[in-house]
């Protein structure tokens, strides 16, 4: 659906050039959730705005559909912004306006619905984002929670195909955080949309996104599905990423820190696995059949999105010979394993 | 001790309403002309919505020019302009072009500086939305700023009033007038001290007015 090839931007600040992308390319396909994630001024808000020209590539291209928008004239850009849905971390909602009226909005603006059929779209929005009470309350009245919703009803006004999300939930509480990803998830499957969202929160690409792609100083560093990415960080950024979110994978990638070494006598193996394995006992039978014995140094059994997971941490014990007999065995199970030391 | 049985009060009661009318005619066309000059600074400023930068100099630099000019100095330059406009340059008519000049680029930078205050990502929003400039304009940007527009108009009602009371000096009505007729050049100090108390009077009453209003459009 989106496709952007060779993206680069830079700006002039005080006479010199300063770059904010550099050469991105990604691939972004119709239905999926695809975040993008990075420490601020890594270049994800300038990514996203180039989406729908908020933000001016200085070169590359985006294709939307197969259609260069970098090219288009007014006319067609206003055209293609009114099919791409947007949602802000200060939800950018009109203070002046009453929250059906901020749905009413864009549909006032650029559709040729009879006021009948926008009231009836409004009250459609409302309950589908849960606000059917609040409709003639005003911004000022509600939570951030709320807002968000509001925010996220008039995106949907004008049944965009892609929905951008900018920072959507890092000006809210947790609690709050999770049912405005619930509610992303449930437009996402409900809808068929596609949702492009930046963040620099790991948490919110675990929870919702398909694909992630890395970002640090103006590149992608790092993408792939969510699952690999996370299991098997390989760019410094985005493992120190993962280990801020999530200590457990940071001891288990870079165990050297967390044990006493002196009392490790085999060898330390580190085991990774998605899908269905996570619920049989593969491990089990083979460790059963095997003359290797090992010990449990540490282990997470979870879930990404609705992917469930598990990585362990081993200490294997037994000749090479078994040892390497179990590795083949992990193989053929599709149990990823890395000999740490 | 003051002697208020000297006083003519059918003076002071027409004065008043002179007051009064110069100060809401002329800011009837100051927010004529201001508003739209305020909008035009904003929009073709730095950064917004029709980046002019040109414009927005030349524009910025009349504004500037305009409000350089002591209003004393102004009122007199304009004699000649206010004969050519309206006949003539005395009483309640010839104060208002002068005091309109004076205060349309005041009014026009307030309107640009409460313009700037309005959320920048609201607009922002409104782009994303694909929706016209024009449109976002008048359905978006004014209405979130109309508490700042209201508080502007306000501050410039009150400052016509006073700048009105000193066209008298050049034979415009009012009390400013009275006050220079009767309190100045003939010493009742009584006259002086009651169009004081009139013109507090009617700021207090200006400023009250102008912050409910203010109050009753405020969403936030």
């Amino acid at each position: 659906m989106i496709r952007i090839e060779g993206l680069g931007k830079t700006y002039l600040v005080k006479g010199r050039e300063v770059s904010a992308l550099d050469g991105v390319d990604l691939e972004i396909a119709k239905g999926e959730i695809f975040g993008i994630i990075g420490r601020s001024g890594a270049g994800k808000s300038t990514l996203l705005r180039s989406l729908n020209l908020l933000e001016r590539p200085s070169s590359g291209r985006v294709l939307i559909d197969g259609e260069d928008i970098t090219g288009f004239d007014r006319q067609r850009l206003h055209a293609l912004r009114q099919r791409i849905g947007m949602i802000f971390q200060h939800f950018n909602l009109l203070n002046a306006k009453t929250v059906a009226a901020n749905i009413d909005w864009p549909l006032r603006c650029t559709s040729n619905l009879t006021a009948a059929q926008r009231t009836e779209r409004v009250a459609e929005l409302l309950a589908l984002v849960g606000l059917s009470e609040h409709a003639g309350k005003y911004p000022a009245q509600l939570s951030g929670g709320q807002k968000q919703r509001v925010g996220i009803a008039r995106a949907l006004a004008s049944r965009p195909q892609l929905l951008l999300c900018d920072e959507a939930t890092s000006a809210l509480d947790p609690e709050t955080t999770q049912s405005i990803l619930r509610l992303l998830l449930d437009i996402n499957r409900r809808l068929g949309l596609t949702i492009v969202l930046i963040t620099h929160e790991m948490q919110v690409i675990r929870t919702l996104c398909d694909r992630v792609a890395v970002i640090d100083g103006g590149r992608i560093v790092e993408s792939g599905k969510v699952a690999d990415v996370f299991l098997h960080p390989r760019h410094p950024v985005t493992r120190s990423m993962v280990a801020q979110d999530d200590p457990l994978t940071a001891a288990m990638l870079d165990p050297t820190h967390a044990f006493a070494q002196d009392k490790l006598r085999g060898t330390l193996v580190r085991l990774t696995y998605v899908g269905d394995i996570t619920y049989q006992p593969v491990l089990s039978d083979i460790m059963a059949a095997s003359a290797v014995r090992f010990t449990i140094l540490q282990g997470e059994v979870s879930s990404i999105k609705d992917l469930p997971f598990g990585q362990l941490l081993l200490e294997l014990e037994g000749s090479d010979e078994d040892v390497r007999r179990v590795f083949a065995e992990l193989d053929r199970h599709h149990i990823h394993h890395e000999v740490l030391q | 001790m003051i002697d208020l049985s000297m006083i003519e009060w059918g003076d002071i009661a027409l004065a008043t309403w002179e007051t009064l009318v110069m100060t809401g005619v002329s800011l009837f066309f100051t927010v004529l002309i201001g508003l739209p000059l305020g909008i035009l600074l904003f929009v073709t400023s730095q950064g917004q919505l029709l980046e002019q930068r040109a414009l927005y100099r030349v524009l910025s630099f009349v504004a500037n020019v305009l409000r350089s000019v002591p209003f004393l100095i102004l009122l007199i330059v304009m004699i000649p302009v206010t004969v050519i406009l309206i006949g003539t340059s005395l009483g309640v008519e010839g104060a208002i072009p002068p005091l309109v000049v004076a205060t349309s680029p005041f009014f026009a930078r307030l309107v640009e500086n409460v313009l700037r205050e309005v959320d920048r990502g609201v607009i922002e929003a409104c782009q994303a939305m694909g929706i016209r400039t024009h449109r976002i304009i008048f359905g978006a940007l004014l209405p979130e700023a109309l508490p700042g527009l209201l508080a502007a108009t306000t501050v410039t009602a009150i400052t016509l009033i006073s700048y009105a009371a000193m066209s008298g000096v050049i034979g415009g009505g009012g009390l400013g007038d009275l006050a220079i007729r009767f309190g100045y050049q003939r010493f009742q100090t009584e006259v002086m001290v009651i169009t004081v108390a009139l013109l507090v009077v009617l700021v207090q009453l200006i400023q009250y007015a102008g912050d409910r209003l203010v109050l009753h459009f405020s969403r936030k």
